[in-house]
């Protein structure tokens, strides 16, 4: 992280127990290793809307954890973002004002579908919960475009910089973000919904951030893409963090 | 006879060069090793091992020109997608400067003591930290 200039990272649970039959990481440990690691981690909750009661278990990481938002991968999971179950997911991060993580775009990993995960699945979402603070991950590469349609038309959806699926890290953000997207796009009307991520900290972290400065972007732009935006997206006061 | 000693290092930075040196000699003294011939060998492909004299000019000098050989932002043939691995190889720069730096260093040891020049220190030399890192010292003794 210091070598990256990074002060805080999001860690993530991950509890999609109906596929891998229990947690990869579980909720209590992502909120003791927050705990040990104050101020520099945020926790992000995980919950398999296929197993009994949970919402239950949702409630708990919020309200006796106090995990920091939930993430879902629904292509891991197979389970479309529109489901039944994850209603009350929606409805319970709108009730304790909690931001919500989708993975977004393309899965690489084995045993997932990314058509759970293309950036239009979550529109509906967006548009039902206009409160509800929605982060889509990995630019939701490759339907760029469509992510920034969503963030245009919704102001509670934010898009993570945490894509790296060609290329180094300055030519792939260079693609996206001079050929995709224009970075007058990002510059008028986008900046304050741009997140930076890295995902995967084994190999770029480092090199990403450092990519991100070299694009040309203003430093107001980039001030808000390394800090203030995820700040928002958390719901949460810098100065009670005192990062 | 050949015996093996491993070792671990925490590196701090992106690029980085730790002197070792004196943890060899603790090792050979703690095995109560006498005669033979050593060999220092990092267990990475984007670290190296070197030999040189310990100044802090020399070791920027010798980053500075490693950065110059293998600069950052170069269209790299290894900057893609790793399927086994999941994720995308972007420390292309760590494995040349590592493959230019070479990955081992000999010594010979007589009467406890290596044989080794005034000047001479032995350097993990890191090329994609921070990260935990092995090396393994060597000790043959036939």
């Amino acid at each position: 992280m210091d070598v990256a200039g990074l002060d805080c990272l999001c860690i993530l649970a991950q509890d999609e127990r109906s596929v891998y039959t229990r947690p990869v990481v579980s909720n209590d440990e992502v909120a003791a290793l927050r705990d040990a690691n104050k101020p520099r981690f945020f926790a992000f909750a995980s919950v398999d809307p296929k197993v009994p009661n949970a919402v239950f278990e949702l409630r708990r990481c919020f309200d006796e954890l106090k995990l920091d938002g939930l993430s879902l991968n629904c292509s891991k999971l197979k389970i479309d973002p529109l489901d039944t179950r994850l209603i009350d997911f929606y409805e319970t991060c709108l009730d304790e004002d909690k931001p919500i993580l989708f993975h977004c775009g393309c899965s690489y990993e084995n045993n997932t579908l990314s058509e759970y995960t293309h950036p239009l699945k979550f529109e509906r979402i967006a548009a039902t919960y206009p409160n509800l603070r929605i982060g889509l991950e990995h630019f939701g590469w490759p339907w760029v475009k469509e992510t920034a349609m969503l963030m245009l038309k919704y102001p509670n959806v934010y898009v993570d910089t945490g894509a790296l699926y060609f290329d180094s890290a300055l030519e792939f953000y260079s693609y996206i973000f001079n050929h995709e997207y224009q970075l007058t796009w990002v510059e008028r009307s986008l900046r304050h919904q741009i997140m930076f991520g890295s995902d995967n900290p084994r190999f770029e972290q480092i090199r990403m951030a450092k990519a991100l400065d070299k694009l040309g972007l203003s430093s107001s732009t980039l001030e808000l893409i390394k800090g203030q935006n995820a700040i928002d997206f958390l719901g949460v006061d810098d100065n009670v963090r005192s990062h | 006879m050949l015996e093996v000693i491993e070792k671990s290092i925490l590196t701090e930075k992106y690029n980085e060069m730790i002197n070792i040196t004196q943890d060899i000699k603790e090792e050979l003294e703690r095995h109560k090793i006498q005669e033979g011939f050593i060999t220092i060998q990092t267990m990475h492909t984007t670290t190296g091992i070197t030999v040189n004299e310990s100044l802090e000019c020399l070791e920027q000098d010798i980053e500075d020109l490693l950065s110059q050989l293998v600069p950052e932002e170069k269209p790299y043939h290894h900057a893609r997608m790793l399927r086994d691995y999941g994720s995308t190889a972007g420390n292309a720069t760590g494995h040349l400067k590592s493959f230019i730096c070479g990955n081992h260093c000999h010594f010979a040891l007589k009467n406890g003591q290596l044989l080794m020049g005034s000047a001479q220190q032995v350097y993990f030399c890191e090329f994609d930290g921070p990260a935990k890192r092995n090396y393994t010292i060597i000790i043959n003794t036939a």
